[in-house]
C-alpha cells in the first residue's frame, strides 16, 4: 500500500479528528464507570436505610465471585448467556430498531437445540454443531417476523417483538409441559441431550472444577469479535451504521433501509439462539421451565451500557455477571437479598439513558480546548 | 362445543370477564394517554407492580386500606413524572428509560418485601386487606344481571367509568386538545403558547395514576396480597391493546376488553382438556395480526413507513 503524501491542512485535519475521538473515547468509558460507580453508591444507600450492612455486604459481593474456582466457573457460565442476549440486541440497536425480542429467540433457538441434540442421532463433533445452527436458525426466524414486519410494513418493532415473545414463552412451556416432557419424571423437564452434544466443560481443559462453564464461553467471544468485524468492517455493518445514524441520509444514499433493518432482525436473532443453544446445551442438558429467566431483559441493560459495541459488550458482560454472581453469595453469607443487584442495574440503565450527561460533557470540554485557543 | 358455549354464557364467566379485564383497562388507559402526550409508557408493568406492593404494604402496616391504595396510586404516579424527567431533563429515550424503571420496580419490590418481611415470595403473611365490592341494592336481585355487575370490586367500576373518562377529556377539554397537540406535533404546539412540558409532565403523572390503579386491584382486590412480580407482563399487554385500538379511547377500551375476555375463556377451557398454554397464546397471535394488518393498510393508503423509532 502507498500512503498519498497529506498536505499540512490535511494533516492538521487528521490529528485534530483522532484527538477528537480520543477525547470522547475517554468521555465514554469515564462516564461507563462513574455509571457504574454512582449505582454502586445508590446501591449503598438503599442497603444503610434498610438496616443492613452495606460494607460486609458489598466485601462479599465484590470478592465472592473469584473465592472458589467453581463459583468462577458460574461467574463465565453466566457471562456468556448474558453476553450473547447483549450482542444480539446491540445489532438491532445499531441500526435504531428497539427489538425487545430477545426472549422469544432465545426459547425458540433452545427449543431447536434440545429437538436436534435429543433426537438426532449425529456423529460426534457434528453433534454438537448442528444443535448449534438450528438454535441459530430458529432465533433468526424469530428475528425475521418482526424483522419483516417493520421493514416491509412498518409495524411497531416494540409491540411486534413483546407479543412474539409472549407467544413463543407459552408455547415452550406447553412443548416442555406436554410432548417434550420426560415420560415417568417427577418433575418437569424434557430428556437430556446426548452426551455428545454436550459442549466441553472448561474444568476438562483446566484440571480445577468450573462448575457448568463450557466452550460456549469461546462461542461468545468469537461471536463477538465477528459482529464488531461485521459491524466495522464490511459493507453490511457499514450500512446498519448509517441506518442507525440517520435513515432518511443512508436511503438518501443508496441504501436499500429496509432490508437493512430486516438484515439487523435477523442477525440478532441468530445470535440470540445461540445463547439458547448455550443454555440447553451446555448449562442444563435438557429443556427446563422458565430456561432463560430474565436474562433476555438484562442483555438489552449490556447493550446500553457498552453503547452496542460488540467488544464492549463483552466487559460489559464479564462485569454484570460477576455483580450477579457476588449478589447470590451475599444473599447466601448475608442478610441482603440479591434483588440489590436488579436495583443497581436499573439504576445504570437510567443513568445510561440520561444521554444529556456525557454530551454535556464533551460539549464542555470542546468549548475549553476552543476557549484555550 | 356446546360446553364451551355454556362456559361463555354463564353469568359468572361475564362476571370473570369485568373481573380480568380490569387491570388491562386501566393500564391501557395509563399507556394511551401517554402515547397520545408523545411519550410511550413502557414502564406501565413497573408502575403497576410498585403500586401493587406499596399498597400492599401500607395498608398492612397502617391497617387502613384506604390509606394503601392511594399510596400505591401515589407511587405509581411519582414513577410517571419521573419517566417525564427522565425524558425532558435528560433526554433519555422514553423507551430505555421505561425498561430501567421496570427493572427498578421489580428489583425494588422484591428487595423491599424482602427486607421488610423476609419472605422471598410476597407479603401474603401480612394481612392488608382488600378494597370493598360494590352491590347494587336493585341489580343484585336481577337473574343474570344482578350476578354479573353486582358484587364487582370498586375498582372494576372506575376501569369501566375509565373509557368515557379519557374520551371526554380528550376531546371535551382544553387540557385533552393540548395533550393531543403536544404528542401530535410539540414544536406546532408550543408556537401557539401551548406549555408542551408542564402538558406531557400532567399527562405521564395521569398515566402513572392509571396504571397505579391497576396495580392496586392487583393487590388489593384481585387478591389480597402483594406476589413477587404479579403483574406478570399485563403492562406490556395493556401497551398492545393501546396500538391495536388505534390510540382511540374506544378502540382501546375494546382492545383491553378483548384481552379480558380471551383470558377468561383461557382459564375456563384450562379445565375442558385443552392445553391452556395455547389457548392464552391467542390474544397476542391476535395482537401481532392486527398490527401487520393496520400497517399494511396504513401502508397501502400511502403514508410513509417510519424507518426508525427513537433510540
Amino acid at each position: 500500500m502507498t500512503t498519498t503524501p497529506m498536505t499540512l491542512i490535511e494533516t492538521e485535519d487528521r490529528r485534530q479528528y483522532r484527538a477528537t475521538r480520543r477525547r470522547d473515547f475517554v468521555v465514554d468509558l469515564s462516564m461507563a464507570l462513574a455509571t457504574i460507580l454512582a449505582a454502586l453508591a445508590i446501591g449503598f444507600l438503599v442497603m444503610l436505610a434498610t438496616g443492613n450492612d452495606p460494607i460486609r455486604a458489598y466485601e462479599v459481593m465484590l470478592t465472592g465471585p473469584l473465592d472458589r474456582s467453581f463459583r468462577v466457573g458460574r461467574w463465565l457460565e453466566d457471562a456468556t448467556t448474558l453476553t450473547l442476549l447483549g450482542l444480539s440486541v446491540a445489532i438491532p440497536f445499531r441500526a435504531r430498531q428497539i427489538s425487545l425480542g430477545a426472549e422469544s429467540q432465545v426459547y425458540a433457538g433452545a427449543l431447536a437445540a434440545a429437538t436436534v441434540a435429543i433426537f438426532v442421532p449425529l456423529p460426534p463433533v457434528v453433534a454438537v454443531i448442528v444443535p448449534m445452527a438450528a438454535a441459530a436458525a430458529a432465533g433468526a426466524g424469530m428475528g425475521l417476523v418482526p424483522g419483516a414486519m417493520k421493514a416491509r410494513l412498518g409495524a411497531n418493532e416494540i409491540v411486534a417483538t413483546l407479543m412474539l415473545n409472549a407467544i413463543v414463552v407459552r408455547v415452550y412451556d406447553y412443548l416442555v409441559n406436554g410432548p417434550l416432557k420426560e415420560s415417568g419424571s417427577s418433575a418437569v423437564h424434557s430428556k437430556s441431550i446426548q452426551q455428545d452434544s454436550a459442549l466441553t466443560p472448561l474444568s476438562d481443559w483446566f484440571g480445577v472444577p468450573l462448575g457448568r462453564a463450557n466452550i460456549g464461553l469461546g462461542v461468545m467471544l468469537l461471536t463477538a469479535v465477528a459482529l464488531w468485524l461485521l459491524i466495522t468492517r464490511t459493507p453490511l455493518g457499514y450500512r446498519i451504521r448509517m441506518t442507525g445514524a440517520n435513515p432518511d441520509f443512508a436511503a438518501y444514499g443508496g441504501i436499500r433501509v429496509p432490508r437493512v433493518i430486516e438484515w439487523s432482525f435477523v442477525i440478532g436473532g441468530a445470535v440470540a439462539g445461540l445463547a439458547g443453544a448455550h443454555l440447553v446445551q451446555g448449562v442444563y442438558g435438557r429443556l427446563e421451565p422458565g430456561l432463560a429467566g430474565s436474562l433476555a431483559f438484562e442483555g438489552i441493560v449490556l447493550a446500553l451500557l457498552a453503547r452496542n459495541n460488540p467488544l464492549v459488550v463483552v466487559v460489559a458482560g464479564l462485569f454484570y455477571s460477576y455483580l450477579r454472581a457476588g449478589g447470590d453469595i451475599m444473599e447466601q453469607q448475608t442478610d441482603v437479598g440479591t434483588e440489590i443487584v436488579v436495583v443497581i442495574q436499573a439504576v445504570i440503565v437510567l443513568l445510561v439513558t440520561a444521554q444529556a450527561l456525557p454530551n454535556l460533557l464533551k460539549r464542555r470540554i470542546a468549548r475549553r480546548q476552543v476557549g484555550v485557543r | 362445543m356446546s360446553s364451551v358455549l355454556d362456559v361463555v354464557l354463564s353469568s359468572a364467566f361475564l362476571a370473570a370477564v369485568l373481573r380480568i379485564a380490569t387491570p388491562y383497562l386501566l393500564a391501557a388507559f395509563g399507556g394511551l394517554v401517554a402515547e397520545r402526550a408523545g411519550i410511550s409508557n413502557i414502564a406501565l408493568e413497573g408502575q403497576m407492580l410498585s403500586a401493587a406492593c406499596t399498597g400492599a404494604l401500607v395498608a398492612g402496616y397502617s391497617g387502613s386500606v384506604a390509606l394503601g391504595a392511594v399510596s400505591g396510586v401515589a407511587m405509581a404516579t411519582l414513577l410517571g413524572v419521573l419517566l417525564a424527567a427522565l425524558r425532558l431533563e435528560l433526554g433519555a429515550d422514553a423507551i430505555i428509560a421505561g425498561i430501567g424503571l421496570n427493572l427498578l420496580a421489580s428489583g425494588g419490590t422484591a428487595y423491599a418485601v424482602y427486607s421488610l418481611l423476609d419472605d422471598k415470595g410476597g407479603t401474603s403473611g401480612l394481612k392488608s386487606g382488600s378494597l370493598p365490592t360494590v352491590t347494587l341494592p336493585g341489580v343484585e336481585n336481577v337473574p343474570v344481571l344482578g350476578d354479573v355487575l353486582s358484587g364487582q370490586n370498586m375498582v372494576t367500576w372506575l376501569a369501566f367509568l375509565a373509557a368515557p373518562f379519557v374520551a371526554w377529556l380528550f376531546y371535551r377539554t382544553r387540557f385533552g386538545f393540548h395533550l393531543r397537540a403536544v404528542g401530535e406535533m410539540p414544536d406546532a404546539a408550543e408556537s401557539v403558547g401551548i406549555a408542551v412540558r408542564r402538558v406531557q409532565y400532567t399527562g405521564l403523572a395521569l398515566s402513572g395514576a392509571l396504571a397505579g390503579l391497576a396495580g392496586v386491584f392487583l393487590s388489593m382486590g384481585y387478591v389480597s396480597f402483594f406476589v413477587r412480580d404479579m403483574t406478570a407482563g399485563r403492562g406490556f399487554i395493556a401497551l398492545a391493546a393501546v396500538f391495536l385500538g388505534g390510540l382511540r379511547p374506544w378502540g382501546v377500551f375494546l382492545a383491553a376488553l378483548g384481552f379480558g375476555a380471551a383470558e377468561a375463556l383461557a382459564v375456563q377451557l384450562g379445565t375442558l382438556d385443552v392445553p391452556p398454554q395455547l389457548v392464552s397464546t391467542i390474544p397476542y397471535v391476535m395482537t401481532l395480526l392486527a398490527l401487520a394488518l393496520y400497517a399494511w393498510r396504513r401502508k397501502r393508503r400511502g403514508r410513509a413507513v417510519p424507518a426508525a423509532a427513537s433510540l
